[in-house]
């Protein structure tokens, strides 16, 4: 198995975790001031290695099954993860090197505007702490808890190879 | 570790024509009706999101079982003391009518269902989906509300599902009264600076004043709500336009997180069996059920 293939499964199965993780433990997740936004990071997560066509595909799924999941807001949340999926494809094709620190960068950042963008989009006023710190935090859990598990796949991948 | 690069300009412009296309399709989903929307999130859930769902059920419930038991021991407790309480009352109101030559009084008709609240990442939840037990479709919009009180509006349904609002949405309003009848006002949701959501009574004359811990209740106007549910109690005056009006603040008798289990108002019973008796205005498309004609009577009366 060559190593890109090998990166990719691993790559691939990581996403998985994160997007069961997040639909099993959501409840839990959406009661907590601040928590990694589990869907977000996956979805940047594969944004990293799919086309920004399929990764914009793959935000609308997601964002359906979101809006099914919270019962409210469902154009909106396609739309959004829409934009996430492709944006962070593009982003990646323009601004990426393939550096670990990047990897970070990029979920924070993404995870970040991604999470203002939803907060603006729902039918609560977050408030301007909630919206910039709120989800600031939110994103720093996210790029800490996702670039690791992205560096755990590398590694292993790496290890099988 | 390599990720992709850019691709051929072509497989760009497709890969931008397909994100264009998806964009636009959560347009159309963003404005398809509440029961497109509905039928949409049935399908989602009972395929996909299934195993996760009822994960969530069997957490719940186990992490509450106990708790739960012992609420309803004393919601029985409290039922058989009411009912006998009320052992002589109906014959005394059958005796009432016939001496006032009314006709018998009928019985509200609610069904009943089980509540799952929406999730949303940040917030509290205005959505709810209910599952009726008895797979009755009740005609929407039809209020619910739990033993104790006022919950909320069944704002759609399919097949004995369907999707409604806590009091805390946005658009949620409900026609009220005091309990002698004296005030009557719309209630709406109201979010203060900080705190929980209230609610808040708007319009009431300038003269007209209530005082703390006032009951208001449903007026049933409107033909949404029957007449007579508990909706909050009067906190305080909140705001006063000199010499016209004011309102108050109001807090609930419940909180959405609290309900799972709704009681779901059958007025289409009501006006098939007697639909000359009392006019309601269901074809008002109106979000809001503001008063718009005389509500059928219900347990109230």
């Amino acid at each position: 198995m060559d190593v890109e293939r090998s990166a990719w499964a691993w790559s691939l199965a990581g996403i998985v975790a994160l997007l069961v993780m997040h639909f099993l433990l959501r409840p839990l997740l959406v009661q907590l001031p601040v928590a990694p936004n589990l869907l977000i990071g996956a979805l940047l997560l594969a944004t990293l290695r799919l086309r920004s066509g399929h990764a914009a595909a793959l935000g609308f799924g997601l964002g359906i099954l979101e809006a099914s999941m919270a019962l409210e807001g469902m154009g909106s949340y396609a739309l959004a993860l829409t934009a996430v999926g492709y944006l962070g494809a593009r982003s990646r094709d323009l601004l990426f090197a393939d550096a670990r620190f990047y990897v970070v960068a990029y979920l924070f950042v993404g995870t970040w505007l991604a999470e203002i963008v939803l907060l603006l989009l729902g039918t609560t006023s977050p408030g301007p702490v909630r919206l910039v710190a709120g989800s600031g935090l939110d994103a720093l859990l996210t790029a800490a808890l996702c670039g690791g598990l992205e560096a755990l796949t590398a590694s292993l991948a790496a290890r099988q190879v | 570790m390599r990720y992709l690069t850019v691709g051929r300009p072509e497989s760009q412009r497709r890969d931008l024509l397909i994100a264009v296309g998806l964009a636009f399709l959560s347009l159309f989903i963003a404005g398809m009706s509440p029961d497109s929307r509905l039928a949409i999130t049935r399908v989602v859930r009972s395929t996909v999101l299934a195993p996760f769902l009822g994960a969530h059920r069997v957490f719940a419930r186990s992490a509450e079982l106990s708790d739960l038991v012992a609420q309803l021991e004393m919601e029985r407790e409290r039922l058989a003391v009411e009912v006998l309480q009320s052992a002589n009352l109906e014959l005394e109101n059958r005796q009432l009518r016939i001496i006032a030559g009314l006709p018998d009084r009928r019985a509200a008709d609610f069904a009943v269902g089980e509540i799952t609240a929406g999730a949303p990442e940040t917030g509290v939840s205005h959505t709810f989906l209910f599952r009726t037990r008895s797979g009755i479709e009740p005609l929407t919009p039809a209020g619910i509300s739990t033993p104790q009180g006022l919950l909320g509006v069944l704002r759609t349904t399919d097949g004995g599902s369907g999707l409604g609002e806590f009091w805390t949405h946005p658009d949620f309003r409900v026609g009220v009264r005091t309990p002698d009848g004296s005030t009557t006002g719309i209630l709406r949701a109201y979010s203060p600076e900080a705190g929980e959501t209230l609610m808040l009574l708007d319009g009431i004359p300038f003269q007209t004043n209530l005082a703390a811990g006032t009951l208001l209740e449903t007026s049933g106007e409107g033909g949404v709500h029957p007449p007579g549910v508990p909706v909050g109690h009067v906190v305080r005056e909140e705001d006063s336009r000199s010499g016209w009006s004011h309102s108050y603040l109001v807090a609930p008798v419940v909180r959405p997180g609290q309900a799972r289990i709704g009681l779901v108002w059958l007025v289409r019973s009501l006006l098939e069996s007697d639909p000359g008796e009392g006019t309601v205005d269901r074809d008002d498309p109106a979000r809001d059920d503001s008063p718009t004609g005389t509500a059928p009577a219900g347990p109230g009366d």
